[in-house]
């Protein structure tokens, strides 16, 4: 069981779509799709959790990546559209409020 | 339930699904809510990872073995494996003011269950003991049945 990965690329921002559960067995796969995303030049990246059902601590370590990178570079890493099993887990992280969180990848990319 | 559900795969990230899956059916098949089934389907699934990844240090082809019992008001979850022994009084959840990736796992599991325990009193590996009290979440929908 994997998870698929859709990149829209715009201007200044870029849009990751993630579907399936992200696990210990899928999260190096998120990882390895955000990485590059933080040597370029992109200003926003919203990350769309719409498709995951699932999420463990590896995808939480892997999101965190992006959190600080938008902390060291002051730009933009925002999720989208958490169900409601992701959200209980950054809950549970106390991490909910730590992230910017956007209902949908279009308010996300707005902000 | 008295009966305990025993599950063994081998070490492999890729069975997690599996494991999830399993529980999951358990769980609805004893009315288990949702919301609680999916929290003890999270504090599994990181238990059988870090045994993947510190007891077997990546070793994809060593045994996790997984036994579920519900019994009474009590959902006990056992997970043996043969690994590496770590000292126990070292594992501990970290700081969650520290917002930096890794280490939720061991807070998951305490955050969620009643009680987690670790037995290294034997010749190899460990086995961790996790119990969650179902009566609140049971009671709550069963009232909700009625009304």
């Amino acid at each position: 069981m994997g998870i698929d990965l859709q990149l829209d690329k715009a201007e200044d921002s870029v849009t990751v779509t993630v579907s399936g559960d992200i696990d210990m067995s899928s999260s190096t796969k998120m990882r390895d799709a955000l990485t590059p995303l933080f040597q370029n030049n992109n200003k926003v990246i919203v990350v769309d959790l719409s498709g995951v059902g699932y999420m463990d601590s590896s995808g939480i370590a892997t999101l965190v990546e992006g959190l600080q990178w938008s902390h060291n570079s002051k730009n933009k890493f925002r999720l989208a559209a958490l169900s409601p099993g992701v959200k209980d887990v950054f809950e549970i992280a106390r991490l909910l409020t730590v992230f910017e969180v956007f209902d949908t990848k279009e308010q996300a990319l707005v902000g | 339930m008295a009966q305990p559900i025993k599950l063994s795969v081998p070490s492999d990230p890729k069975y997690l699904g599996l494991i999830r899956k399993v529980l999951q059916e358990l769980l609805d098949s004893h009315d288990v809510p949702a919301d609680t089934a999916r929290r003890l389907i999270l504090c599994v699934d990181e238990a059988c990872a870090n045994v993947i990844k510190h007891s077997y240090e990546g070793s994809c082809d060593e045994p996790i073995e997984a036994t579920f019992t519900i019994e009474g008001d009590d959902f006990k979850v056992q997970i043996r494996d043969y690994g590496k022994q770590c000292d126990t009084s070292q594992i501990k959840p970290r700081c969650l003011e520290e917002i930096k990736p890794g280490g939720l796992g061991t807070h998951f599991m305490n955050e969620i269950m009643d009680e987690v325990s670790y037995c290294t009193n034997r010749a190899k590996g460990t086995l961790l003991t996790m119990i969650k009290k179902l009566k609140s979440e049971l009671t709550s929908v069963q009232d909700k049945d009625k009304g």
